[in-house]
């Protein structure tokens, strides 16, 4: 293999973070339902899932059956999930807690972007990526991080003339170390080079690996396909983050989240299928900015709530649980207007695999300012 | 861009001449809007010589325009040259004397975001002002004549940075871009030191305005520690954990108004007008006895605490040295000498902080001289530079801070306090978003922005005057072999390794 072979060359390994935000607050209580609380039955008399028709998990929980391609990693115990997860913003509005899980708090600039600059420079032009039309916060003041529709963007582009890249390549290589500055940017031009012929030589029309299929017309699993090839690619791609949004069901909740929950399984099942062993070092997080109230509202939906499910595929995780407790729920435990409360700070579920992709305990203070850590136990 | 308050003015001006005064000044206005999106005339007129750099060094004057402007558009290497390099100096430290129509036109659609009172910027959309702001930061880096006001005005942006993502500052950093960054530019640091303590943006950033002392209360550090550690004194400045929290007890009190007390700010006094007024709230402050870097400030010097301190953390030597160190790495090297750093030193310290003499000194240097070319121009100054090299015109700015964006370049958009690094090392990853820059330039492939390649290439006197007038040299053999055959000159020569350095 060149000396290039990983082009992050700043990091020790090849791991990978992809972080799938659920915009519009996803109902935790749908997505992996506390099958066998009676409490739950009780407060969703129409919406809540049947324990027939769940997909068992541990005993207490089940998985809406639209999940059910997520069941191999469950069992493979490659999944782990978190109930009660959360921010401690109470404002229950979408904009301040997708702002403030963003930031890390009252903080500026995103918490993956302080955990890429806590890493230092940018190892390579492809460190970070969102698959969407603009940056999302969390990676906001991240060294050389591109907002791309496709990795096709990766290249000098179509304006550029056939000569052009040969001649500019040969200028670059005659940068030489009694030139200032030579030495580094003539590394640099060759680590990009060595990136974009990569890049070329990716055959986005072939098949994804190990029998995977991405839904062609579905640009969530498109973007994860992306994802999945640059992983592939070993360009040293850090952090990656693409958003699913329109989970804001306050209003005949089922035919709006249903679509989605079967965009995200699906999306989900196909990318861990396509990484195969590449998934023990790329992380998946699933979040969202809070849950949804326990009880359903009179027009089929929920309203805003607190506590929300996030999920922890890959990188090594111990899955197969749901981890961080379930206090159950009975109406005094309740939070306010009888929402599911945050007892797992989302800091706390994002620390540790923070940690697994190489970030040090001083560098997690950065990451999430003014807040006591006591990361859970995901490995 | 002072300008009366909207609500005031449409509350005592009801009368109707004064209405309809209004009304047709903002139907004048709408038209020169409407002209501006044309995105026409944005074009520095070539009036003057032409004559590009004749030596394929980087020569003295060359020099100079790479460091204390934003890179020289066509006609200044023969502008400066007549005038001399000492002369171009002096016209650069005098920015009020420079008149900067192109620059007025280019941002005068945007003079509505800068609200007076502060508070009135509140009745935003909380999205519209940040983007605004970088806007404008474009704009003026390109198009204004006061280029080493600008040049300053971003150093000093990122010595006082601000994220306007946080809080209340997507309202009113921009309200600290004029009263404290661009109001002080090159005027006296101590001045600006003390603008930006009480910003209402810098209050926000950095937590001041939840600095409050009370029986349940210890003070926030946050501002005290950065205001030694990244404002003045440098992190190894000779300041310890006790004069941290001395400097917050000077400085508790200090708050700005909010649009409820939150148990830090003061009492609304109009549901909008005042938002973000900045206020001493006298029950909030330590009032007893402390000592800050060695020296004692008496009990009951209420405000007067502030000031004290400012005088204090600005008159020490760490300071001299610290603010020295920064500005030799952002006009000589990433490394620069001791002696210089001392040089400079020196003189902030017996100016008493006035910028313009400080930076006299820094430019009169040897080591100044002899570092051309030593360092690599930052993604914002690669990108102004390719807009001033080739006398574009920028009608739309978004497309151009995305190219920023993928670059990590982005004005206003540093998270932390310490400011967008200055060092290479930092932006070697950025070549590929540099090279796609270039060739969209070269080709008008970028939306909104407008290159007249072929009548630029006709008015310098053809090819090779545009080339050497971009690299702001004559080029090598094989730069121009390789430009020759690259069969596109302009974006091999904006892409090449000599147009990222300064």
């Amino acid at each position: 293999m060149s000396p290039l072979a990983n082009l992050s060359t700043s990091r020790d390994d090849a791991r990978t973070l992809v972080v799938i935000f659920l915009r519009g607050a996803a109902d935790g209580l749908s997505l992996v339902p506390p099958i066998e609380d009676d409490n739950y039955h009780r407060f969703r008399p129409r919406l809540a899932v049947k324990k027939r028709d769940a997909v068992p998990l541990d005993g207490l929980f089940g998985l809406h059956p639209l999940l059910r391609p997520l069941e191999a990693a469950w069992k493979d115990g490659d999944l782990a999930i978190v109930h009660g997860a959360g921010v401690e913003d109470e404002s229950r509005s979408h904009f301040e807690a997708q702002d403030f899980m963003e930031h890390g708090g009252l903080a500026a600039g995103g918490w993956l972007a302080r955990f890429l600059r806590a890493r230092g420079p940018a190892g390579g032009p492809l460190s970070a990526v969102a698959l969407s039309p603009t940056l999302p916060e969390m990676l906001s003041g991240a060294p050389s991080a591109a907002a791309i529709q496709s990795i096709s963007e990766f290249a000098l582009g179509r304006e550029v003339k056939a000569d052009f890249p040969r001649e500019l390549e040969r200028l670059y290589a005659l940068e030489h170390d009694g030139k200032p500055l030579g030495a580094a940017l003539r590394a640099a031009a060759a680590g990009t080079f060595e990136a974009i012929h990569r890049i070329e030589a990716i055959d986005a029309k072939a098949a994804p690996a190990n029998g995977a299929s991405y839904d062609e017309k579905d640009d969530f699993a498109q973007g994860l396909r992306q994802i999945a090839l640059l992983i592939k690619a070993n360009l040293g791609l850090d952090a990656a983050s693409i958003d699913l949004g329109g989970w804001d069901s306050h209003f005949t909740q089922q035919t709006l989240i249903e679509p989605l929950m079967r965009k995200l399984a699906a999306g989900l099942a196909a990318f861990r299928q396509d990484l195969g062993p590449r998934m023990a070092t790329t992380s998946v997080v699933v979040m969202t900015e809070f849950g949804r109230r326990v009880a359903e509202n009179a027009s089929f939906g929920t309203d805003h709530g607190r506590g929300g499910a996030m999920f922890v595929m890959g990188g090594g995780v111990k899955g197969g649980r749901v981890l961080g407790g379930w206090p159950g729920l009975s109406p005094e435990l309740l939070d306010g207007p009888g929402d599911l409360p945050v007892w797992n700070n989302y800091r706390n579920i994002l620390a540790p695999v923070l940690q697994r992709h190489g970030a040090e305990t001083a560098s997690l203070a950065k990451v999430f300012p003014n807040f006591a850590l006591s990361p859970l136990a995901l490995y | 861009m002072k300008r009366t308050s909207r609500r005031e003015f449409l509350i005592t001006g009801a009368a109707s001449v004064a209405l309809s005064a209004a009304i047709f000044k903002s139907v004048q206005g709408w038209l020169g809007d409407a002209r501006q999106y044309v995105g026409r005339g944005l074009h520095r007129p070539l009036t003057g010589p032409l004559t590009p750099p004749p030596a394929s060094e980087i020569d003295p004057v060359a020099h100079a325009l790479n460091r204390l402007t934003f890179g020289p558009g066509p006609g200044d290497h023969a502008r400066v040259t007549a005038m001399g390099v000492d002369a171009f100096l002096d016209e650069q430290l005098a920015p009020e004397k420079i008149d900067d129509a192109l620059c007025d036109r280019a941002t005068a659609r945007f003079a509505e975001a800068w609200w007076e009172p502060v508070g009135e910027a509140y009745e935003e959309d909380d999205e519209a002002l940040t983007p605004v702001l970088r806007r404008v930061a474009l704009l003026r880096a390109t198009y204004s004549q006061r280029q080493l006001f600008e040049v300053m005005c971003e150093f000093w942006s990122d010595h006082f940075n601000i994220d306007p993502g946080k809080g209340d500052c997507r309202y009113n950093k921009i309200a600290d871009d004029r009263d404290t960054i661009r109001k002080h530019a090159l005027g006296g640091f101590r001045d600006m030191l003390r603008a930006s303590a009480l910003s209402p943006a810098m209050l926000w950033y950095l937590d001041g305005r939840a600095n409050v002392s009370g029986p349940a209360d210890t003070p926030n550090e946050n501002y005290a520690r950065e205001l030694m550690e990244l404002h003045t004194l440098g992190v190894h400045g000779g300041y310890g954990q006790q004069d941290v929290m001395e400097v917050a007890r000077c400085l508790t009190g200090w708050t700005i108004l909010a649009k409820k007390d939150d148990g830090f700010s003061g009492k609304l006094l109009s549901p909008f007008k005042d938002r973000g007024k900045v206020v001493f709230r006298k029950e909030a402050h330590d009032d007893a006895a402390k000592r800050v870097l060695g020296e004692d400030i008496p009990a009951g010097g209420g405000e007067r605490d502030l000031d004290r301190v400012i005088e204090i953390v600005s008159a020490h030597p760490s300071t001299a040295r610290f603010i020295a160190t920064k500005l030799c790495a952002r006009f000589i090297s990433d490394e620069p000498q001791a002696a210089s750093v001392e040089a400079v030193a020196r003189s902030f310290a017996e100016s008493k902080g006035d910028i313009k003499t400080t930076l006299r000194t820094l430019f009169a240097t040897a080591e100044f001289r002899g570092s051309a070319g030593l360092k690599l121009k930052r993604p914002f100054h690669f990108v102004v530079s390719a807009l001033r090299a080739t006398n574009a015109g920028v009608s739309d700015e978004k497309p151009v801070l995305s190219f920023l964006d993928k670059m990590g370049h982005t004005p206003f958009r540093y998270p932390t306090p310490d400011g967008y690094p200055q060092e290479a090392s930092h932006w070697f990853a950025t070549l590929l978003w540099r090279w796609k820059f270039a060739v969209a330039l070269a080709n008008n492939k970028i939306p909104g922005t407008r290159i007249a390649r072929e009548k630029l290439s006709r008015e310098l006197g053809g090819e090779a005057a545009l080339l050497a007038t971009v690299l702001n040299r004559q080029p090598v053999a094989e730069e121009s072999d390789a430009f020759l055959k690259s069969g596109d000159g302009l974006a091999l020569a904006l892409a090449a390794p000599a147009f990222q350095r300064c």
